[in-house]
């Protein structure tokens, strides 16, 4: 495939994704936008201040050659940051729109070059920080010149490698039936060495440290070029491994231009009778009274449909366990430490931090194509959240269950205690994030694809929401574990928990109250919003 | 002139897990000619006119536009089809003209020229006054006329249009219908869906029909129909709709 990028195209996708963006401000939810503007620059804030730090760091010629030493890790972390956080978080960021923009001519050398720079996209933070280090390295006076320029090739490695891998990841999970299966397993490849390493004893460590710094891999070479050896080895191996990973992103981005989502995810067979969940969905039918009985099963059906939410649902009572096995467990099952102790309670937050996106936050942009008629069909508000609510809160539950059966079945060392804890605290915590979702879902509700396994928002957004967010909602879990260390007993730190289940039950209602006025005071925004198609550049 | 027909398709097939949406379509449409593609609600049309637009690709059988084949000329192709197609291609935070101008640049025309274009288009199709509001906010009959604007753009020798008057008022598909009239005298083609058999009837020159994925008949209007029948009638015969309605007490 020739690679002559003709620019004209590009410009013209990136003016109209500028118009878009300027036209659509103005209309924005101001209160909304002033929350996105400020958590952005808290997020990027905290990384351009790294950034700092690591330029001084990289500058002090005096300090370089311990530097020096920790600069394989330093990219190895660049590295894993780059193309496993968007996994964790099911994110692939920016994307071009191919299902609109393939009608047009335009050659797939230019759409592939134009997916290359939005892989800038899902790792702006690494950016930041390797800014800081080429700063550094280039003020650094024991240095060569060009020895800050190492970096450049591994940025492309690293943005090649992050296009062959989602366009990869993206086909296999578009396939119905298998998508959930091959998806777990190529995150749980991912998360494996992990947990090797993490996992064999302090010699298997060092073998492992020996391996990861291994003079072939991409990271080693561009630490040793930009530590100032003048190395042909190590340009010629950052060199292969940048064009390797270029091959590998054009092969798999040619297999994406001629896939067909629509084919893959068709049923295999053809459909005889009803669903052999029927009796599953049709459940909450008899224990609520229509029309909350019916939401609720459109909800359940709706879900279990949605290959999002089957992924992050499948995500966290299995990759949920992988990755913090580790860290929890350490080197022995029998060593004590806080996050084995509450391991179940922790795996089981994790997921709902997951599922939070599908069950809590966008509850109408999830579920777009049903929200008008929510709001022309004679139902209250309140009745539709509950719905919903109920449905998110059977899901979490089921979700805990997994997670502990999961744990059972691989006879890790939980208590009892540590179950019903699990219970607990993810139904405060849940109850916390429903009455915040409820108001986050009418205030500032966004158009989103339910068929998409992959979110296409920025880990970076998420992760600033996070950091907003979450540690409100983990407030009364701090006060409970602080009462269980403080006072070293289950009683306080029930009795604080059971205190926090209340507060947060008034919460909700006084949230829900609010929600309800919201939703009849801006129907016909949250309409608009809903019904309104995506830009040239999804984000 | 070339000889080769507008369109040819040879044995095309596109299935979806165990269902053949499309089961081996011959068509060959010639060149300057108004061809009405029919058929009931999932026969196929959409999906064979989106492998021919290059949206989908098919599961075997070969497609040739212009003369030229799909998917491998596809580029030099799509820079000589205009679109309509039934799912927007549309970009709801851009205004009308912003649309116009992007797309016109999509197909290579200078900034100046995909600008200047853009105003006169928005002005036959009667969106001046709406040329400034975002397409989000634009009726369905509005989001249909500057579709076709845009498929007018960079003035196409072939049009795949898929219910290009849906939701069009009678004075926008009167003038959609005189605008294809006019290109098609001028040596255009157009390839069109519609369930409007009346406007297909009073339009096209051919019509082929498609039923299950299957091609039915494909021929001439005149010829088809056999004596005072019209295409509705046609049609219904043809599909098979005979179903005897029921009556619902309760309605």
């Amino acid at each position: 495939m020739a690679v002559a990028f003709d620019t004209r195209h590009a410009r013209a996708i990136v003016w109209a994704q500028w118009r878009s963006l300027r036209n659509r401000l103005p209309r924005s939810n101001k209160g909304a936008l002033a929350f996105s503007i400020l958590v952005g620059v808290l997020w990027y804030g905290m990384f351009l201040a790294m950034a700092a730090a690591v330029a001084g760091v990289f500058a002090d010629s005096a300090d370089f050659p311990t530097t020096r030493r920790a600069l394989p890790a330093a990219f190895l972390v660049c590295f894993l940051y780059w193309q496993i956080v968007p996994l964790l978080l099911a994110s692939k960021g920016s994307s071009i729109d191919l299902r609109k923009l393939l009608a047009y001519p335009i050659r797939p050398s230019e759409f592939f070059a134009l997916d290359v720079l939005l892989r800038l996209t899902i790792a702006s933070e690494v950016l930041i920080v390797l800014g800081g280090a080429f700063t550094g390295l280039l003020l650094n006076p024991s240095l060569r010149w060009w020895a800050p320029f190492a970096l450049v090739p591994y940025v492309l490695f690293n943005m090649f490698f992050a296009v062959g891998i989602h366009d990869l990841i993206e086909r296999l999970v578009a396939r119905r039936g298998i998508r959930e299966i091959i998806a777990l397993l190529f995150i749980v490849a991912i998360a494996l060495p992990q947990l090797l390493v993490m996992k064999a004893s302090r010699d298997h460590f060092h073998r492992v440290s020996e391996l990861a710094s291994w003079i072939g891999w991409p990271w080693r070479a561009t630490a040793d070029l930009a530590g100032g050896q003048p190395s042909a080895q190590a340009l010629v191996l950052l060199l292969a491994w940048t064009l390797s990973a270029f091959i590998f992103a054009r092969w798999q981005f040619a297999r994406t231009m001629q896939f067909d989502p629509a084919e893959a995810g068709a049923s295999p067979r053809l459909k005889r009778g009803a669903s052999r969940l029927d009796w599953f969905y049709r459940a909450p039918g008899m224990l609520f009274r229509d029309p909350l009985g019916i939401l609720v099963e459109k909800e359940l059906r709706t879900l279990v449909r949605s290959p999002r939410f089957r992924l992050v649902f499948a995500m966290g009572f299995s990759f949920g366990l992988i990755i913090w096995w580790p860290v929890a467990f350490g080197h022995s099952r029998n060593t004590h430490s806080f996050l084995g102790d509450n391991y179940v309670t922790v795996v089981s937050l994790y997921a709902v931090m997951l599922l939070s996106e599908v069950l809590f936050w966008n509850v109408f942009g999830f579920d777009r194509a049903a929200a008008q008629l929510y709001f022309v069909a004679p139902l209250k508000p309140e009745t539709i959240l509950k719905g919903k609510n109920l449905a998110a809160s059977f899901f979490v539950a089921l979700e805990v269950t997994m997670a502990v059966g999961v744990c059972a079945l691989l006879r890790l060392p939980i208590a009892l205690r540590g179950i019903l804890e699990a219970y607990a605290v993810t139904t405060v915590v849940t109850l916390l994030m429903l009455s915040i979702g409820n108001l986050t879902s009418v205030y500032s509700p966004r158009a989103v694809d339910p068929t998409k396994s992959f979110r296409t928002s920025r880990s970076g957004r998420v992760q600033a929401l996070m950091l907003v967010i979450y540690p409100v909602a983990a407030l009364p879990l701090f006060l409970a574990y602080g009462a269980r260390y403080a006072f070293d007993s289950e009683v306080a730190f029930f009795g604080v928990l059971a205190l926090a289940a209340v507060f947060s039950g008034v919460f909700y209602r006084i949230s829900m109250e609010t929600a309800v006025g919201m939703a009849e005071s801006r129907k016909e925004s949250i309409l608009e919003v809903l019904s309104r198609g995506q830009e040239p550049i999804e984000s | 002139m070339d000889a080769s027909p507008a369109i040819r398709i040879s044995q095309l097939r596109k299935v979806f897990g165990a269902k053949a949406a499309v089961d081996g379509l011959d068509i060959e449409v010639p060149r300057g000619s108004f061809f009405g593609f029919l058929g009931p609600n999932g026969a196929g049309k959409t999906t064979t006119i989106r492998m021919l637009m290059g949206l989908a690709p098919p599961t075997s059988g070969t497609i040739e536009l212009l003369g030229l084949a799909m998917p491998e000329q596809a580029v030099e192709i799509k820079q000589r089809i205009g679109l309509v197609p039934d799912e927007s291609l549309l970009f709801d935070h851009l205004t009308g003209a912003e649309y116009l101008e992007f797309v016109g640049r999509l197909y290579s025309l200078t900034r100046a020229v995909s600008r200047e274009r853009a105003r006169e288009l928005l002005g036959l199709f009667e969106l001046d006054s709406a040329g400034s509001k975002l397409i989000g906010e634009y009726s369905k009959g509005m989001r249909k006329r500057v579709a076709m604007a845009a498929a007018l753009i960079h003035r196409p020798e072939l049009f795949l249009l898929d219910e290009p008057f849906e939701g069009v008022d009678a004075v926008g598909a009167r003038l959609m219908k005189e605008l294809l009239q006019d290109l098609v005298r001028n040596g255009a083609t157009v390839f069109l869906t519609s369930h409007v058999l009346e406007v297909v009837e009073r339009l096209c020159d051919q019509v082929a029909i498609i039923h299950d994925g299957k091609l039915v008949l494909n021929g001439s209007i005149s010829e088809l129909r056999a004596g005072s029948e019209t295409l509705e009638d046609l049609f219904v015969r043809v599909v098979g709709a005979s179903a005897v309605r029921e009556h619902l007490d309760w309605l």
